[in-house]
This record gives C-alpha cells, sequence and structure tokens, in this order.
C-alpha cells in the first residue's frame, strides 16, 4: 500500500466521528439510583430499572442533564429549550428493556464546533491548499459539531467459549448490568475531519475538554470515552461522498490515527485497483495494524424509534442554562492563552499544561508563590521534568524553578534533584545545599577560571578567532571542569564570548 | 352480625375504627367469601389468604396500640394482575408470566396499604390487559356476577368482578382504552379512570405508557372517593416521572349540590349505530337524573372523537410493542427449553409465551413504528391525539363535565364477539378519554330493560378535576336511587350473601 501523505496527494478524506463518553464522575445511574461503578462484583448495583423488570419506570438523573449541557456548552453547541427521549429498539440481552434509551432528531445540544490548532509533522498530513497554512506549515481546523445527546450504556457481555468472543458460537454469555443504564454522551461531528491527525487532535482536544469539566475520567483504555471513526475518500477537487466504512475498536488516540491512515490507504488502493469499497463496519486489530470487517450493512437497520412516554418533554429553562454556564470552568484554550499573555509562556508548553486540568491545577498552584520572572521555568519543569516523577508537590517544584530560574542549579542538576525528593517532603534548597549543588555565581572567582582556562587553551581561541564559534563550548567545560563543576555553565558561557570577542 | 358484602368500604374502616368488628374478622369475612363465590365468578387468578391475615393482624395490633387508623383500616381489596405486590405472583393473565414473583410492590398498591387496606388477591384480566372481556387471559376466564354466561368486560374484568360479586368491596385496575370503565359499567359497579398523572404507574406493567391510568372500582362513587384518597396520599411519585401532585381530598364536598353545573351531552353520539336502544334509555335516565339535581345540560361537541379509535389503535400498540420488548425469556418468565441460540430462544420464548391478541398487538406496534410507516400513521395518530385534546378543552369552556355511555351495549355473552376490531368497537366512548388524558367515571344508572344487566353512565370531567368529577358522579348516583333505578353498595343478586358473614 502506498504511504497516507502519497495517497492524500491524489484524495482526500473525510473523515467524521462518533464518540461515546460515560459520565462516570456522576454518582448514580442514568434513569435509576443504582451507584455507578465498574470495579464492583457483577450484578450489584442493578435495580428493576436498569434490570427492565415489568412496572419499573425511568427518572433521569438531573445531574447528566446538567453534565451534558456543560459539554454542549463548552463545544460551542446551541443548547435546546425542548428536547425528547427515544426508544430505540433492538433485541439483544445487553439491553434489558430490548431497547435503549436515547435521544431523537434533537439532541440536548447541537451544532457546535471546535476550532483543531495543527501544527509540526502533523500538519504535514494535509497537503491541499483548502485551509490557508502559516510560514510553519501549522493551520487551524475549524470542526463542527452535528449535536451531542444523552443516552443510557447498556450491560457488559462476556462470551465463553467458541472462537472471536461472539455470542454466536459462546458455550455460554455472562451478563453484567453493573454498567446498564450508566449515563452516556454521544457526540457526533459533521464529516469536517480530513486527516487522521486532526481526528486524533479532536479526540484529544475533546477529552481535555471534558476532563476540564470535570464529567467523566475519559478513559479510553477502560472504554470509559469511546470513539468509532467513519471515513470514506474522494478524488481531489470532486464534492462527492465517496462510500464510507466504520471503524471498531478504537482504545487509544495512537489506535484512532493508525486505523484511518491504514484505512484511507486500504480505500484508496481498493479504488485504484478499480474495486469497490463496501459500506462495513471494521475492526482495528492493533497488533497486525489493520482493519478486518466486522459486519457488512446491507440495509440501514430499524430501530423503530419514538418518544419515550414514559419520560416526559425536556423543557430547559434559560436559568436552568445559565447555571451549567456559570459551571463551565475556564476552558483549555482560554486558560493557554491566559498562560501565554499573563505568564509569557511557550506557546507549546502553556497549551501541554492547560490540556490536562490535573496539571494546570498543579502548575497554578506552583507558581502562585514564585517571582513573575520564575513562571516560565515552572512551565518548563512542569513540562519536561515532572511526568517523570512519581510524586513531586507543587511547593517542591516552585522551590526547584527558583533555583533553576537564579541559575543556582543546572537543568541537569534539577532532574537529579527531582529524582531524590520524589516521594518525600524534602526541601530541594536543602538538597541543593547538601550535596553542594549550588552554583557560583560570583563572577570574579568565574572571571579568573576563565581567564586561567583561556590561557592553556591557545589552540582553541585561535580556532574561535578563525570563526569557530562553536568550540566555545569545549571552553565551557574546561571551565566546569577547572571549578569542579560548582561554576554557573551559562554564566562562563558568558564571560567566553566576552572575553574572545574583546 | 351481617354479611360483610353489605358494608361499604367506608363503613368497614369505621367499623373497624371503632372496633365493631376486627380488621381480621373482615379479612377471614372476604376470604371465606371468596371462597364460596369465585369458584363461579372466577374474578381471582390467586389470593393472598397469608398477606391478608398479616396486613388485618397489623391492622388490629395498631388499633390495640392506639395509633391512627388509615382511611381503609381493614378493608380487604383486589388488584388487577399486573399490579405487583411482594408476596404475589404478577401474571398479567399471561402464560409468559405464569411464575413471575413480584420483585417489588407497586406504588398505588402500597399507598392503598399505607391505608390500611388488606391485600386478600390478584384479579383476572385480559393478557396484559389486551382486550375488553377478560376473555384473553392465558388461564381462565371470569364470569359477570349477573350472569354467569355473559363477560365482566375488560381488561380489568377481575377487578370490577370481585367488587360486584361482593367478594371485596374496593378494587384496583388499569385503563388503558377504557379497562375500568367498560367493565365497571359491564358489572354494575362504579369505575374511575383519574386523569392521567393523577395516580402513579410505577410498578404495574406497562401497556401504553401514555394511556395507562390506574384507578378504583367500588359499590359506591363515596367508596371510589374514598379508594381515590388513598391513591393521592403521599403526593407525586418521584419513581414515575409522569406523576403530578394532585391535592384534592375527593370526600370533601362530595355530597355538595351541583345546582347550576353544567353538563354537557353530545346528541350526534347517541345516533351511533353501535349504541343499543337499552343503553340510549340509561343515558336519557341519567341525564333526567342530573337535571333533577338543577344541572344544566348543555350541546357540546367533540368533532373528532371518531378518530380516537383509529389513533389509539396505533399508539396504543406501537407503545405495546416496545413495553413489550422486554419479555424475552432470558431474565425472566417464560422461557423455551432447548433452544441451541439466543435468537432462537427470544423467537420461540415469545412465540409461545404470548396469546394471539398480545401477539396481534405487538406485531401491530412492529409494524407501525418501521421506517417508512411511523411517518404515515404514528406521526399523524400524534396530531388526531393533538385535536382531540383541543375538542376536549373547547368543550369544557361550556360545561363541567360530559355525559356519554360508557359502553353502547350491555355486557355480552362468551364468544359473542369474535372479530377484533368489533371488540375494539365497545371502547368507543371511552378511548377518546385516554386519548386526551382527563379522568372518566363510569356510574350504573339501572338495568337494561332488554337483558336484564346493568347499565351505566359515563361522566367525563376536564384533566385534573376529578374531584369535581367525582361530586358530580355523586349527584348523578344520589339521583339514579331517588328515581328508584339503582342502589349504590348493590351485590350482584345471585351472590349477594354467599359466605362472608361477618
Amino acid at each position: 500500500m502506498k504511504k497516507l501523505q502519497e495517497v492524500l496527494r491524489d484524495w482526500e478524506a473525510v473523515i467524521g466521528l462518533e464518540v461515546h463518553t460515560e459520565l462516570t464522575t456522576l454518582e448514580t445511574k442514568m434513569f435509576c439510583d443504582c451507584r455507578l461503578s465498574h470495579d464492583d462484583e457483577p450484578n450489584t448495583n442493578v435495580c428493576p430499572v436498569c434490570l427492565g423488570m415489568p412496572g419499573a419506570l425511568p427518572v433521569p438523573n438531573r445531574k447528566a442533564i446538567e453534565s451534558i449541557v456543560m459539554a454542549g456548552l463548552a463545544t460551542n453547541c446551541e443548547i435546546q429549550p425542548r428536547s425528547y427521549f427515544y426508544r430505540k429498539h433492538y433485541f439483544y440481552p445487553d439491553m434489558s428493556k430490548n431497547y435503549q434509551t436515547t435521544q431523537g432528531p434533537v439532541a440536548f445540544c447541537m451544532y457546535g464546533h471546535l476550532d483543531l490548532e495543527v501544527t509540526g509533522q502533523g500538519a504535514k498530513e494535509r497537503p491541499d491548499s483548502t485551509v490557508s497554512k502559516a510560514s510553519d506549515g501549522s493551520y487551524v481546523a475549524p470542526i463542527r459539531i452535528l449535536r451531542i445527546h444523552m443516552e443510557e450504556d447498556a450491560a457488559k457481555m462476556v462470551h465463553v467459549g467458541g472462537t472471536e468472543g461472539r455470542i454466536t458460537s459462546a458455550a455460554e454469555s455472562l451478563i453484567d448490568y453493573n454498567r446498564c443504564g450508566t449515563p452516556l454522551i454521544e457526540l457526533v461531528t459533521e464529516p469536517d475531519l480530513r486527516t487522521p491527525e486532526e481526528a486524533r487532535l479532536f479526540m484529544e482536544k475533546l477529552r481535555q475538554t471534558f476532563l476540564t469539566l470535570g464529567i467523566s475520567d475519559c478513559s479510553l483504555e477502560n472504554g470509559s470515552m469511546r470513539c468509532d471513526g467513519n471515513v470514506s475518500i474522494r478524488r481531489r477537487g470532486t464534492t462527492e461522498f465517496g462510500t464510507k466504512t466504520e471503524m471498531k475498536n478504537i482504545n487509544s488516540f495512537k489506535s484512532l490515527h493508525n486505523a484511518l491512515e491504514y484505512e484511507i490507504c486500504r480505500q484508496a488502493e481498493v479504488l485504484e485497483e478499480g474495486g469497490i469499497v463496501y459500506q462495513e463496519t471494521r475492526h482495528w486489530e492493533p497488533s497486525k495494524r489493520r482493519t478486518v470487517v466486522m459486519r457488512v450493512k446491507e440495509t440501514a437497520d430499524d430501530y423503530r424509534m419514538y418518544p419515550d412516554p414514559d419520560l416526559a418533554p425536556f423543557d430547559l429553562s434559560d436559568e436552568f442554562v445559565e447555571r451549567c454556564r456559570a459551571r463551565v470552568p475556564e476552558l483549555p484554550d482560554a486558560k493557554r492563552d491566559r498562560y501565554i499573555n499573563d505568564f509569557g509562556l511557550k506557546r507549546a508548553d502553556a497549551a501541554q499544561i492547560a490540556g490536562d486540568p490535573a496539571t494546570a491545577t498543579f502548575f497554578e498552584q506552583a507558581v502562585a508563590t514564585v517571582k513573575d520572572k520564575v513562571v516560565p521555568t515552572v512551565a518548563n519543569v512542569v513540562v519536561n521534568l515532572v511526568p517523570a516523577t512519581k510524586a513531586v508537590t507543587s511547593a517542591q517544584v516552585a522551590s526547584l524553578s527558583s533555583l533553576l530560574a537564579a541559575d543556582a542549579i543546572t537543568f541537569a542538576q534539577a532532574r537529579e534533584v527531582l529524582e531524590v525528593i520524589d516521594g518525600t517532603t524534602m526541601d530541594p534548597e536543602k538538597i541543593v545545599d547538601e550535596r553542594g549543588m549550588r552554583q557560583s555565581t560570583d563572577t570574579d572567582a568565574l572571571s579568573a577560571t576563565v581567564e586561567e582556562v583561556l590561557a592553556r587553551c591557545t589552540d582553541q581561541v585561535r580556532q574561535y578567532k578563525e570563526g569557530n564559534k562553536k568550540v566555545v563550548g569545549f571552553l565551557v567545560g574546561q571551565c566546569m571542569k577547572a571549578s569542579r563543576g560548582t561554576g554557573n555553565p551559562k554564566l562562563f558561557n558568558q564571560l567566553l564570548r566576552e572575553r574572545l570577542e574583546a | 352480625m351481617a354479611n360483610f358484602d353489605t358494608l361499604s368500604a367506608a363503613a368497614i374502616a369505621a367499623g373497624v375504627k371503632a372496633g365493631d368488628f376486627s380488621a381480621t374478622e373482615v379479612a377471614r369475612a372476604a376470604l371465606d367469601a371468596i371462597e364460596a363465590r369465585d369458584g363461579e365468578v372466577q374474578a381471582f387468578l390467586q389470593t393472598s389468604a397469608e398477606l391478608a391475615l398479616e396486613a388485618a393482624a397489623a391492622t388490629d395490633a395498631a388499633r390495640a396500640a392506639g395509633e391512627e387508623l388509615g382511611p381503609l383500616a381493614g378493608v380487604p381489596m383486589a388488584y388487577k394482575d399486573n399490579m405487583h405486590l411482594v408476596g404475589t405472583r404478577t401474571t398479567c393473565a399471561s402464560k409468559m408470566l405464569y411464575n413471575y414473583e413480584s420483585t417489588f410492590t407497586a406504588t398505588c398498591v402500597q399507598r392503598t396499604l399505607d391505608a390500611g387496606a388488606t391485600p386478600v388477591g390478584k384479579a383476572n384480566m385480559d393478557e396484559f390487559a389486551f382486550g375488553s372481556s377478560t376473555e384473553s387471559s392465558a388461564f381462565h376466564p371470569t364470569c359477570n356476577p349477573w350472569d354467569t354466561t355473559r363477560v365482566p368486560g375488560g381488561s380489568s374484568g377481575g377487578s370490577a368482578a370481585a367488587v360486584a360479586s361482593g367478594e371485596v368491596p374496593l378494587s384496583l385496575g388499569s385503563d388503558t382504552g377504557g379497562s375500568i370503565r367498560q367493565p365497571a359499567s359491564f358489572c354494575g359497579v362504579v369505575g374511575m379512570k383519574p386523569t392521567y398523572g393523577a395516580v402513579s404507574r410505577y410498578g404495574v406493567v406497562a401497556f401504553g405508557s401514555s394511556l395507562d391510568q390506574v384507578g378504583p372500582f367500588g359499590r359506591s362513587v363515596t367508596d371510589v372517593a374514598l379508594a381515590m384518597n388513598a391513591l393521592v396520599a403521599g403526593g407525586r411519585d418521584h419513581l414515575d416521572s409522569t406523576s403530578q401532585e394532585v391535592p384534592a381530598n375527593f370526600l370533601d364536598g362530595l355530597e355538595d349540590s351541583v345546582e347550576g353545573m353544567r353538563v354537557g351531552i353530545i346528541s350526534a353520539l347517541m345516533e351511533h349505530e353501535a349504541v343499543t336502544d337499552e343503553v340510549r334509555k340509561g343515558l336519557e335516565a341519567a341525564r333526567a337524573a342530573l337535571e333533577a339535581q338543577g344541572v344544566e345540560v348543555v350541546e357540546v361537541e367533540l368533532p373528532n372523537m371518531t378518530s380516537a379509535i383509529a389513533a389509539y389503535y396505533v399508539i396504543g400498540p406501537s407503545e405495546a410493542f416496545s413495553n413489550l420488548a422486554r419479555f424475552d425469556g432470558v431474565r425472566f418468565g417464560y422461557q423455551e427449553p432447548n433452544c441451541t441460540t439466543l435468537a432462537e430462544q427470544t423467537a420461540l420464548s415469545r412465540a409461545h409465551g404470548f396469546g394471539a391478541e398480545a401477539k396481534r398487538r405487538q406485531m401491530l406496534g412492529a409494524y407501525l413504528l418501521a421506517a417508512g410507516v411511523y411517518d404515515k400513521y404514528y406521526y399523524p395518530a400524534q396530531q388526531v391525539r393533538t385535536l382531540i385534546t383541543d375538542d376536549y378543552r373547547r368543550a369544557f369552556e361550556c360545561c363541567d363535565a360530559i355525559l356519554l355511555p360508557t359502553s353502547p351495549t350491555s355486557a355480552f355473552h362468551f364468544g359473542e364477539i369474535s372479530d377484533p376490531t368489533q371488540m375494539y368497537a365497545s371502547d368507543l366512548f371511552t378511548i377518546s378519554n385516554n386519548i386526551a388524558g382527563n379522568g372518566g367515571v363510569s356510574v350504573p344508572v339501572g338495568l337494561g330493560s332488554t337483558s336484564g344487566m346493568p347499565i351505566a353512565a359515563q361522566l367525563q370531567g376536564p384533566a385534573f378535576k376529578d374531584h369535581t368529577l367525582l361530586r358530580m358522579a355523586r349527584a348523578l348516583e344520589r339521583s339514579i336511587e331517588e328515581a328508584g333505578l339503582a342502589k349504590p353498595g348493590t351485590v350482584a343478586p345471585a351472590f349477594a350473601g354467599k359466605g362472608g358473614e361477618l
């Protein structure tokens, strides 16, 4: 098969995503009082309602409605003043009532959008000129969101024996209804995504947004956030949609990217060889890095959708929506911009910190106690050093960053200090002093060392003067050696250059 | 003393409170009466002697302890077998649920128990409430106590017959298209379908969720009002999101004069070919009786009423298909043995678990909700629903209640109606009430001149004006008694005094 970038020169990929997110941070299920938990013994968090026992009736979870409205507001959706729950029928034991309660044509949230900043290598996947690209190739892709609707999750089924873990060949099938009735929101994008990288970024941004809202733990691994990718391709310059396939079993950002990449290339190969792409559901096999057919959709399934008569239409008052709006915290994009504007952070650092609510909180705690000019250093430490640690506190990071910013230690030493204090309550200052790491910033003393090194490294001095400026690195090394590591390399560098240029 | 069937529910509660007799004595009398009478009537699918005696003993103990007793203290009650009561099976008169033990108690049942009622058993019905004669019960027919060669009506035929035969003074039924009022009419008792939302549906196996409403049967309007008080006590049921707060005390002002109030009649309806002469005469008597009470009779129109049956047989089966989808033999109920696949088990459990009418309605519903069909039937049916609701709204602008027959005929013989659509027509005058959601009550107005069977008049009121509706019904009952046509509290003559000495 051809490589993605080659394929995308001739073909345009049209990608839409359906993202299911379980509202894991709620305490109870969507239509009953059962506790939400994935870890309990099977079938312990169940009641007549979620078991679909005769005579049981659903009562909607108000907090779930608040969560979806917040999700809609955070993704620029229009919150619908009136929407309905519908019944979607299919006979399968994972849905105890044999219908799923979901929403119909009008969802709580409609017509939103998220803007993606596509930068670096990923931006190269998109060769076309339909987006305006900056000089470094980066671009902004506005992705429309069709809707976000509320529904309930199905039970978990385990098929024992037989092949492929499917019910048809299983010796027995086990059902755990603990998950049945878990509040689930489904977001459907318009087919606005054009590259696997855009799809990956969209998912990532959505995850960051939902995490910031605190409505879900958004774990792709554990399935609390699930994504189906629909993709078709068409010749560049044409506007008709091709036949799409649907990708299932995507449980990481990487899988999403790779499954779409594979599928785009596969479809291109099929079409270039004169074949036909069938509308089908395909299963991503990460180990073999390929998609395989799950089932062919010959006709559209008839779910016999109709408004659920057990649940009255929802009229969301302006007050309700405004209360939800007031609960939407600062979102990653706004936070990123604030970090750039107020703290002077690098865009990439600001985006990375702002993208993860836990990191952002940690960062803000750390910067609360440091001087303004130390803030970018805190960001540097948070982005580059903290991820490798297990348990350091924001106070420790603040202290360490202050040492770094004052040139009292090097970045390498900072890493060393973090390793020592990780999981302890020790103050970095103390470690630095105990181990004699603190670097001298006494210019007179350092100048003496510089003079001494220059006096004996005449060759290098000559090379520098002949134009080989890189040799200064060697000289810094000599200075560090001569000072037994106590001199500040940045200062040495500065002093050396001043002397050599003089 | 006397036979307990001469006592109204109100008199029993008063007697138990006063210590004239104990709840246990009443319970024994009721069980004794059932023993003596039900061999012929077959109103019960199951009696619950143990539960009855326990509840009665608890009532007696409460009295002995000086506690205040509830308004239904010691009153024996029967419950339609689609209502859950822990300690009894809830079969819906279907093979599908032949062994289904109630896992919780329905709110409506619990509220009568909270009011001190003594639960003596579960009453026969048409399978899953599909029918107007109780002939579709999977277990046995129920006989009309006035003539055991005739049907008691349906679907709540058992509940009506148990009251008419003097086995219990009060029972509960459910009314989706006339299933309380029509059997009340056939059996010569008072039956009330309250406004949709007035009584909780939680724990009542659903047929048509937007149409179903629970209500009481009694041998007088006063007893029905007494039961209504118990059903709405405690306010809105938080387990049924369609239930509403009903503040009225239905006994308050029940005996008040209705002079100057207005009742609407629809002359054109009386000309309907299905209406028998004796029913027409009964209605004339009812009109005269109301006029004798000072009620002004005005002509009103419900122009879309004739479309009600058509709309009902779209909405009802659609909801039934959906509500009955959960009966698949996987978790409860009838399970076909020796199946090799899930699909086979589901198909055969349903094929063999459901009777003909239940299958007919579900297949109809499955068809009506199918893609392409839905828009042609379900949607217009809902539009008709809006039109009928508007008709009622306009009619109630110029009257307090509408007077019309309950059923076009008196009770028919077993097997007399075999064409389902002809059976459906027996709900001609009751269905529009369920479509619009307002309340209706059937009041006996004497015996038919041709059949010698009970004839009834129906009063329909505006939504949530059930209090006024009962007051009008009581005026009608009082006036009919004064005219010597029918006497409140009358037990079908063939059964009066059989067993049940107190």
